[in-house]
């Protein structure tokens, strides 16, 4: 019932009876009658009101205003009318209609009870556990906590709580045990081994966990004493007593050196005694999950550990030849020291230290983790056998190819890192139009952004809007005084008289070009494409409205014979809808050669007079392609190639959703030039604030 | 020479006025070893350049140490130092100096760096790359074989003397395109390169700045780099070695160690309410 005493048919009927006749085809949005009556006759109310001032923008109001209903609540929805009609009476009809689609879609939720809920503390916590260190893990809801060594599963639900920071507390403590399991060892491979090796699971894995919780509380209390506190403070008195037998056998787990092992063969001795309840925040094990992910990870991290050594000696031996003018290298291995107190474990070449990226160093942290230690097999040069790079993309030519887009051919060289030099003309490459896509894409993007979008819009207007002050000025807002007092000691020495004795305050004249260059490989398919095009549409409008030059292409292509470029914007292009649409049209295409694109764009975009130029990659990936572009031999052209770009003063950075890309990225784009978003739905989100760092 | 006053840390001239209590930045001598940890061999690169006329590049994140290590170095070669934090209005004229009036008469004034060279003193251009495009007119000629500073206003060509040196630095980690170094500007230096120091050296430089004990130092370094492990994921940079050197002087004068770690290093990296709540479990965890 409303406040009226109506119901809520009657309210859509007086609705019906007052606007019906001026909405378009004299019918209401059917939505509207999904009202309850209390915001029937808020509606009601607010069409009255805005039908004053204008009817068109009244129908306008109640078009959208069942789905305001929906997504905000009644403060909202009056800040959202009275906004809009603001934006009518200032800027009219056009204005205000325009301010009503902007729907605020990240209006903040409504308050909640305190049941315990991972959601509510997801964001505070992955922050929490990433900062801890270690290998990075990620956090999933599931019925009960547990971990496999990649993802830390944590109940959706946790029952009632006092407050949120009671709710954020116990899921801390959980996630911090589950997190210490993976630093401290308690899943290295032999004791994985050894837990599904176990006759009677049933009986020997509690008592396992009930060992491993005493030392791993005594590893959390060396180094997370306040934390060490809080679980301190968890656990129940009451139970102490038959606690006590357990630590008297399990004295030797509390020193620093002991690992999981150690817990394993205190098993036969442990059984026997009786069990105490375990404790609150202690979470359960999974071996036979734990085994399967690490069965995925380990062979990939191993080749990476290979691959990564492999390009280490070559640069090793490659610098001693140097030194001692030639003579072949004598076989040597890698030896890995042991972490030292406080630091990282250390590799060493024969007697030599090497420094390690700190790339390497996860990697092998996270190796060291599963095996507790690297086998002869990883550091031994002989068994690690890379494969030859370089090699020419023959075999790729044989594959039969689609008809090729009709379009201009351009040549490029590539650069063969082995050989140090060019391939001259070696790439070809064809430019040519994306066929413009479906428009609904668009508006579809538009509603969904509504809120974003104009958030990056006011971002961006206060961009343009900064107001520079120009010093000695013949003219101009205000007197300049140093440049008076300048005139002034002139004009007493008899010197020439300046006139430039004003300030005046202008708009920063921006003078950027920008080229997109945005992946279009065939792993772009699905989400990533469809983040692509909505970050693109987004900032587009965006940069519209700052009138910075930009250019938007898409590259992708198969073999050094099939180099595609996708025309999306030239910086010429001035047909905005055109552009929209063709970006709606971008489609996944084939593979990533990366090089030949950066010189083509590159050569585009040294062209644009502007005085500062800037490349941006958007990418899912390292450079790829058929045959021998991938690893190392595509990552050093592409390199190359955006040095050469960089000797021309264009700026490159690199936006990516790949995960992996610390590996290669810093030595591709350099340490400060590129950026990792992990989820692809933040893309349309992070662009334009990324835009916006880079050029201000 | 006066003994020094423990309980100031700025440096303390041979001619401090007694009276307005400020010293005249050409004699801004540092008579007191600046505490400084080398992280590698720095100081005789710098030491060599120096030496040589060559003008040095200091390149590092903010708070790892590029101010300190150029006091130290300032004491070392027993020359006066001048400091210059350039900002977006920073024109040559301010560099080099200007006229003024003064009852009626015009008076030439000298920029810090004119009063640098004349004074044969370290300047120090502090952030370089947030000054004016157009202090490279008078930068350029500084630095290369010319050796000479133009004063046009004067109408003079200073000449640089030996004991002059010009020290820019400069943080690569900013993203801004517009506030890079150009080329013709960054190769007339030799460049230097920092970054925050090892754990244990951090741990010893924590203990040394600020007097609490190791135990304190190692936790509040470990908290560092928890926040470091964050960059990129939230924070634009961790916590500088300078942060943790602040937080470990409020725990030395009776705060909480967390509260400190909340109110100098927390809430100087973030605004971002969730992160604030992530650093303050972090910061919970190790006190």
């Amino acid at each position: 019932m409303s406040a009226t005493g109506r119901s809520a048919a009657d309210e859509y009927q007086a609705l019906v009876a007052e606007f019906g006749a001026l909405a378009a085809g004299g019918h209401l949005d059917p939505e509207l009658a999904d009202l309850d009556a209390e915001q029937l006759a808020f509606v009601r109310h607010w069409a009255r009101v805005i039908n004053v001032s204008s009817g068109a923008l009244a129908v306008h109001f109640l078009d959208r205003a069942a789905n305001a209903a929906r997504l905000l609540d009644a403060p909202q929805r009056e800040e959202w009318i009275v906004g809009a009609l603001d934006v009518f009476d200032a800027r009219g009809l056009g204005a205000g209609m325009a301010a009503f689609d902007a729907l605020p879609t990240d209006a903040a939720p409504l308050p909640k009870g305190f049941t315990g809920r991972l959601a509510d503390v997801t964001v505070r916590l992955g922050h929490f556990v990433h900062g801890l260190g270690g290998r990075a893990l990620n956090l999933a809801p599931s019925e009960n906590a547990f971990t496999d060594t990649e993802t830390v599963y944590l109940p959706a639900e946790i029952g009632e709580h006092a407050d949120l920071p009671a709710v954020a507390r116990r899921y801390r403590l959980l996630a911090v045990f589950l997190w210490a399991q993976n630093r401290y060892g308690t899943w290295r491979r032999a004791a994985v081994q050894g837990l599904l090796d176990c006759p009677r699971p049933e009986l020997e894995w509690p008592v396992f966990e009930r060992l491993e919780c005493l030392r791993l509380e005594a590893c959390l209390a060396r180094d997370l004493p306040g934390l060490a506190r809080d679980l301190a403070a968890e656990q129940y008195p009451e139970d102490e007593a038959l606690w006590a037998p357990w630590r008297a056998l399990a004295a030797e787990l509390l020193a620093p050196g002991a690992s999981a092992l150690d817990s394993l063969a205190l098993l036969p001795r442990a059984i026997a005694l009786p069990l105490p309840r375990p404790r609150s925040y202690q979470g359960a094990i999974n071996p036979a999950r734990v085994n399967e992910v690490m069965e995925i990870r380990l062979p990939q991290e191993q080749a990476k550990l290979k691959e990564a050594l492999n390009n280490l000696e070559d640069d090793l031996v490659g610098e001693e030849i140097e030194m001692e003018g030639g003579g072949a290298p004598d076989p040597r291995r890698f030896e890995l020291k042991p972490p030292q107190a406080g630091g990282g474990s250390s590799l060493s070449y024969g007697d030599k230290e090497v420094e390690l990226s700190p790339e390497l160093q996860q990697l092998i942290d996270s190796i060291l983790q599963d095996l507790g230690e690297l086998t002869p097999e990883e550091l031994d040069e002989h068994a690690r056998n890379a494969p030859e790079p370089g090699e020419d993309d023959q075999g790729a030519q044989n594959e039969p190819l689609d008809a090729e887009p009709p379009g201009k051919v351009y040549f490029y060289p590539e650069w063969d890192y082995a050989r140090q030099r060019f391939r001259e003309a070696y790439c070809r490459l064809t430019e040519s139009e994306v066929m413009p896509g479906d428009p609904a894409f668009i508006a579809e993007t538009r509603r969904k952004y509504r809120g974003l979008s104009q958030s990056i819009r006011r971002v961006f207007a206060a961009i343009q809007s900064d107001n520079q002050r120009l010093k000695s000025q013949t003219f101009g807002d205000d007197l300049d005084l140093d440049a008076i007092v300048e005139a002034q000691s002139d004009l007493l020495r008899g010197d020439e008289l300046s006139e430039r004795l004003y300030m005046q305050f202008r708009r920063l004249g921006r003078n950027v070009a920008v080229m997109f260059m945005v992946d279009m490989s065939g792993s772009t398919k699905g989400w990533v494409n469809d983040a692509e095009r909505e970050a693109l549409l987004l900032l587009g409008e965006a940069i519209e409205t700052l009138g910075d030059q930009y250019a938007i292409y898409g590259f992708s292509g198969r073999t050094n014979q099939r180099c595609e470029i996708y025309r999306i914007k030239s910086f010429e292009e001035k047909n905005i809808d055109l552009v929209e649409r063709r970006i709606s049209g971008m489609g996944p295409k084939t593979y990533t050669r990366m090089g030949v694109a950066i010189r083509h764009l590159g050569a585009l975009l040294a062209e644009a007079p502007a005085r500062s130029k800037l490349l941006i990659t958007l990418s899912d990936g390292k450079p790829e392609d058929y045959g021998s572009y991938r690893g190392r031999y595509g990552i050093e052209d592409t390199r190359h190639a955006l040095l050469e770009v960089k000797r021309g003063g264009i700026h490159a950075f690199c936006i990516t959703i790949d995960r992996e890309a610390q590996d290669y990225l810093p030595y591709m784009y350099g340490e400060a030039n590129y950026i990792v978003i992990d989820s692809v739905h933040k893309l349309p989100y992070k662009v334009a604030d990324i835009y916006r760092k880079l050029t201000t | 020479m006066r003994e020094h006053d423990a309980a100031r840390d700025c440096p303390i001239s041979m001619h401090e006025d007694p009276v307005t209590n400020a010293i005249r930045t050409e004699e801004n001598l540092f008579l007191d070893e600046p505490y400084y940890e080398p992280g590698g061999d720095e100081v005789a690169v710098f030491t060599a350049a120096y030496a040589h006329n060559l003008p040095i590049l200091l390149k590092g994140p903010t708070g790892c140490g590029k101010t300190r290590f150029i006091h130290y170095m300032a004491w070392r070669l027993q020359r006066p130092l001048i400091t210059v934090a350039c900002h977006d209005d920073l024109t040559a004229s301010d560099l080099v100096g200007r006229y003024l009036i003064r009852g009626g008469e015009t008076v030439w004034l000298d920029g810090p760096l004119t009063r640098a060279v004349r004074a044969g003193a370290i300047c120090y251009l502090d952030e370089i790359v947030e000054a004016r495009k157009d202090t490279s007119v008078v930068i350029h000629p500084l630095c290369d074989d010319r050796r000479l500073l133009p004063i046009d206003k004067l109408g003079e060509l200073l000449i640089v003397p030996r004991e002059f040196s010009l020290v820019v630095s400069y943080n690569p980690g900013y993203q801004s395109v517009l506030k890079d170094m150009k080329q013709s500007t960054r190769q007339r230096f030799v460049a230097l390169e920092f970054d925050y120091p090892p754990e244990e050296k951090e741990v010893q430089i924590v203990v040394k700045e600020s007097g609490v004990d190791a135990d304190l130092a190692q936790r509040l370094v470990r908290f560092g780099h928890m926040t470091r492990n964050l960059k990129g994921n939230g924070l634009d940079e961790g916590a500088s070695t300078r942060l943790l050197v602040n937080a470990a002087k409020l725990v030395n004068a009776g705060v909480a160690p967390a509260t400190a770690c909340d109110n100098a290093i927390a809430s100087t990296l973030t605004d971002d309410a969730e992160l604030l709540h992530a650093i303050h479990d972090l910061s919970r965890a190790v006190f």
